[in-house]
């Protein structure tokens, strides 16, 4: 059996290493040049349609997002501005309502916190649980129906 | 008896309190929740100098906004089928006529938003108002000035700055007004 | 004519009445004949049920036959109605809007009514029962009362209309519009019965297994349809509105979203419950839980409090779904509080690594999820409530939070199946877990070999190719036990449903990832390549029907089949509508749109044309979903007394089988 299971280690050992390489190779590769649809693709993801409610530009057909997309496209079409500078150039003529993911500073920031904050609380309390149904299994019995046993057994004689 | 039966009653009570909390908390952000409605006329524009505009009116004549200074200029986003684009009209084409006969005239410009030069052209002959009409057959006009929805009216002072923006209908008045008051503000 | 069109509107109000009358003498009759033991009154109860269910019907029936004459007397016919809509669409229009929506809540809950009245037939002694039905009439006459009220459907509209502009015309584009309201609406209202039957349970005390086993035929129901409705739903997005898309975040979605989270993990959870007699109190809570986020999703999304592309009115009825929605809460959480005493349970969790331990893990997933979708969709509210500012929360925030955790119970997928309840050594892991990583592995290679990148879409084909493995494995070993009775049952229709799960996982990986896109100016008789694919403009031909004018772009894809994207423009509601053409393939579907403007006379088109990987098993594995769902209805294999509170230690059992 002692082979078996030194066996079954180096086996383990081979499909995590090779996984561990396949994720390495595959995520750092380049995904090869960034055509300008895709470019265009990536920033009106981020941009809000302002005429919709909540649609990103990316996705809506309204003709406020239509020119919006036009204008994107005009401007990596000029090939001078960056990514970040073509959203802040929009953001400067309509304002914050166009920003499609709420910026990481005052009551915003809560909806990035409130999340983390909840999913620490879970497993804590999942964490906490376990340590205490661990200590009820350890007991088996309460004091409290240790005494009732007792209590029924001695009524019984 | 003993202390973790003690304890395990309580926490049921205390879980419920705070849920109820959080619900009531909860209800009332809902309950002060007004139904959506249309953007305030705020704007990263206002005070700053207008964006840059050029492009040709549909007389077939070149428009360069920078060559309007020294005069008010008000632009009217607008759109041949868009309801209140056309309620406005009539407002807008007396407010002309006010212009017209006061010194230092304001100049109103239209700017064609998602339409096509024959049903601008179709609309005005039928409805009036011989002003200049720009075209924004790209949209970058719209998108310059942030303008998503129509109609909108803009007013931009002599010197080049935006100094207001409505959204939304005109009603009978309001632009006068608002001039009037921004004429005191900036200087004629 | 005159006479006929007054009589529409008062016959579907004599309707509507009879269901308030009907559902309120049913509440009374249900929790006067519980309360009291009162053995007559009890028998009143389903004659009651089939005079609700009856007026139900007959006030939809009324408002269908109101539609289809085209009696435009009534308000919501003059709004939703057309003679030139088509017979199918005009059928559908009913519930294109708020008011025909509610009458259509209104039927399907009487249904449910009706059938678990039936289902009841035998146990209507009980009194757990008649407090269950009690629960129901009472919803049922919340709901008539919002028909009768707010949500009018027959009121009377302004004399002299002739005609009227028809349902919105992105619902008239597609067939789908028959079949998603309806089967999504058989889910969202079907939560009704489990929620039933949770707070008849705490009224009576009676918090043991039984009920939870007599009601997971219904739950399974509705969280069936709920699964179907959503896909559907998702599917008639692509097909539609043309931004090659399935889910946008958008708030009507998320609110259909937010009860099949919490109905999901009561799946799961209730199956601890039911071996260990634990997390009473939990599973309580979901199915509370469950039913209030359907009543708040519809005031979120009627209410007109939270806009959205779904949102076609807005009307009155906010304030009393809100109102309905403050009870329910306080009523649960009261009962809950209550009867905490009797919700303590005995049983404990030897070990976190146990099919108990992952369920209670998956159920801290599923209520971080639920979590962050509630927080996106309401935070807006909370932020202009309290500083009187928009802003907007879309795709990118839910992208963000969403997708760690679908990887995280992807990985929870992987060895859930294997893990025996109490616990686990590491070598039944070892041993069980062994194929299945290499398929993973096999699947990460083959994914890199395509072209993948990315370490998200990398991580949820690797683990989807782990998790798959070990979900065939059940399968294979149960069909070798039984033949095909492996197949049906509880855990092997889990295992099919989570195959389904984890091919739709892959596919948003592939097509959110690695969608491309081009635009394309098409001119007759000259070919545009993409991708290596060539594109020819055929022409531009207009179309015209009753109620809409179509320019269509008659493109060949490799010089075959001709597909067409159109734009459509719907005259009597000033509205344009793009349709998208998709040919689909198994690899990946080419989906074309057509882009304005459209230059028809020079036979000129711009087309845009997007590349979606693997985006047909979307539909596969949704269709993998509802076919486990109907096989983990039948019976299986039963291993033990069901209601035994403790259960056998399967350990044993399984290393006997051979694994």
């Amino acid at each position: 059996m002692k082979t078996k299971s030194v066996q079954n280690k180096w086996s383990w050992l081979l499909v995590v290493l090779s996984a561990v390489a396949l994720l390495a190779f595959g995520s750092t590769r380049d995904s090869g040049p960034r055509t300008q649809a895709d470019r265009i693709d990536a920033i009106t993801k981020v941009l809000a349609c302002p005429t919709c409610s909540g649609e990103s530009v990316y996705v809506s057909r309204a003709s406020g997002a239509e020119s919006i997309r036009a204008e994107v496209a005009r401007q990596i079409a000029g090939g001078q501005r960056s990514d970040d500078e073509i959203i802040a150039y929009i953001e400067a003529r309509f304002g914050s309502r166009v920003l499609l993911v709420p910026r990481s500073t005052g009551l915003d920031s809560l909806i990035w916190v409130l999340p983390v904050f909840v999913l620490v609380c879970a497993v804590g309390t999942l964490g906490f649980a376990f340590r205490r149904w661990k200590v009820v299994g350890s007991d088996s019995i309460s004091d409290e129906d240790a005494q009732l046993v007792e209590r029924a057994l001695r009524e019984d004689r | 008896m003993n202390e973790t039966s003690y304890s395990r009653k309580r926490v049921a009570p205390i879980i419920a309190s705070v849920v109820g909390a959080l619900m009531v908390a909860f209800l009332w952000v809902l309950v002060t929740a007004e139904p959506n409605t249309t953007d305030d006329a705020d704007s990263p524009l206002l005070g700053q100098p207008a964006p840059s505009v050029v492009t040709t009116t549909l007389n077939e004549e070149e428009f360069v906004l920078a060559n309007r200074k020294g005069s008010w200029v008000i632009f009217n986003f607008f759109n041949s089928t868009c309801v209140p684009c056309i309620a406005e009209h009539p407002e807008l084409v007396a407010f002309n006529g006010r212009e017209l006969q006061a010194t230092n005239p304001a100049e109103i410009y239209t700017v064609i938003n998602d339409d096509n030069d024959a049903s601008v052209r179709a609309f005005f002959s039928k409805n009036g108002g011989d002003w200049p009409k720009v075209r924004d057959s790209d949209g970058a006009i719209s998108v310059a000035f942030g303008v998503a929805k129509v109609p909108e009216t803009w007013v931009i002072d002599p010197n080049g700055f935006v100094r207001l923006r409505i959204a939304g209908m005109l009603t009978p008045g309001l632009l006068d007004e608002q001039l009037a008051q921004l004429k005191t503000q900036f200087g004629s | 004519m005159f006479f006929a069109s007054g009589i529409n509107g008062a016959l579907g109000r004599a309707f509507l009445l009879v269901g308030i009358i009907g559902s309120l003498f049913g509440a009374i009759a249900a929790i006067t004949s519980a309360r009291q033991r009162d053995q007559a009154v009890a028998k009143l109860i389903p004659r009651f049920a089939v005079l609700v269910f009856a007026a139900s019907f007959g006030a939809f029936a009324v408002m269908e036959r109101a539609m289809i004459t085209r009696d435009f007397s009534l308000e919501y016919v003059q709004k939703v109605g057309s003679y030139s809509t088509p017979a199918v669409y005009n059928f559908a229009a009913v519930w294109s809007a708020l008011e025909g929506s509610i009458l259509m809540w209104v039927l399907i809950l009487a249904g449910y009514t009706l059938g678990v009245t039936y289902w009841l037939r035998k146990k209507m002694d009980d009194v757990l029962s008649r407090y269950a039905l009690g629960v129901m009439f009472i919803v049922s006459l919340f709901f008539f009362l919002l028909s009768f009220g707010p949500a009018n459907p027959f009121a009377v509209g302004p004399e002299g209309v002739l005609d009227g502009p028809g349902p919105n015309p992105l619902l008239q584009n597609h067939l789908l519009v028959m079949f998603h309201p309806p089967l999504l609406y058989l889910g969202y209202v079907g939560m009704t019965v489990p929620f039933a039957f949770a707070i008849a349970a705490l009224i009576t005390g009676r918090l043991g297994e039984g009920w939870l086993l007599a009601t997971r035929r219904w739950t399974l129901f509705a969280w069936g349809f709920l699964t179907i409705g959503i896909i559907l739903g998702s599917w008639w997005s692509y097909e539609v509105l043309g931004w090659s898309g399935v889910w946008a975040w958008d708030p009507v979605e998320n609110a259909s979203l937010l009860p099949w989270i919490t109905a999901t993990a009561y799946i799961h959870s209730v199956l601890v419950q039911e071996r260990r007699g634990m997390l009473r109190v939990w599973n309580l809570s979901l199915l509370v839980a469950t039913f209030s986020l359907t009543i708040l999703g519809t005031f979120l999304t009627r209410s007109g409090v939270v806009n959205s592309v779904h949102a076609f009115s807005q009307s009155a009825i906010g304030p009393w779904l809100l109102a309905f929605f403050a009870v329910i809460v306080v009523v649960s959480v009261g009962l809950i509080g209550w009867r905490g005493d009797r919700l303590h349970s005995p049983g404990s969790i030897d070990s976190p690594l146990s099919r108990e331990g992952a369920f209670l893990a998956n159920n801290v997933l599923f209520a971080v999820f639920a979590f962050v979708v509630l927080l996106g969709t309401v935070f807006p509210l909370v932020v202009e409530a309290l500083q009187s500012r928009t802003i907007v929360v879309g795709e990118p925030f839910f992208d963000q939070l969403t997708i760690p955790i679908g990887i995280t119970m992807l990985t929870i997928m992987t060895i859930a199946p294997v893990l025996p309840w109490r616990k686990a050594s590491q070598e039944l892991l070892s041993k069980r877990l062994f194929w299945p990583a290499w398929c993973g592995v096999l699947a990460l290679a083959g994914s890199v070999w395509v072209g993948a990148t990315g370490l998200a879409p990398l991580l949820t084909f690797g683990l989807g190719g782990f998790a798959a493995g070990s979900a065939l494995r059940q399968v294979v070993l149960a069909t070798r036990r039984q033949g095909l009775r492996g197949l049906v049952g509880r855990a092997n229709g889990g295992m099919i449903v989570h195959l389904g799960v984890i091919i739709i996982a892959v596919a948003l990986a592939a097509s959110n990832s690695f969608t491309h896109s081009q635009e394309l100016n098409l001119e007759a008789g000259k070919v545009a390549t993409f991708s290596g694919h060539t594109f020819e403009l055929v022409d531009v031909v207009e179309v015209k029907t009753d109620n809409a004018t179509a320019v269509k772009a008659l493109v060949k894809i490799d010089g075959g089949k001709a597909y067409a994207p159109a734009i459509t423009k719907y005259v009597l509601q000033g509205m344009n509508v793009g349709t998208p053409s998709v040919k689909t393939g198994l690899a990946y579907d080419i989906y074309l749109t057509l882009e304005p403007p459209v230059r028809q006379d020079e036979n000129k088109a711009r087309i845009k044309v997007f590349i979606k990987p693997l985006l047909l098993w979307l539909w596969i594995g949704g269709g993998l979903m509802a076919l486990g769902t109907v096989l983990a209805a039948f019976p299986g294999r039963r291993r033990r007394n069901p209601t035994s509170p403790t259960s056998e230690d399967d350990f044993a059992a399984d290393l006997l089988v051979g694994q």
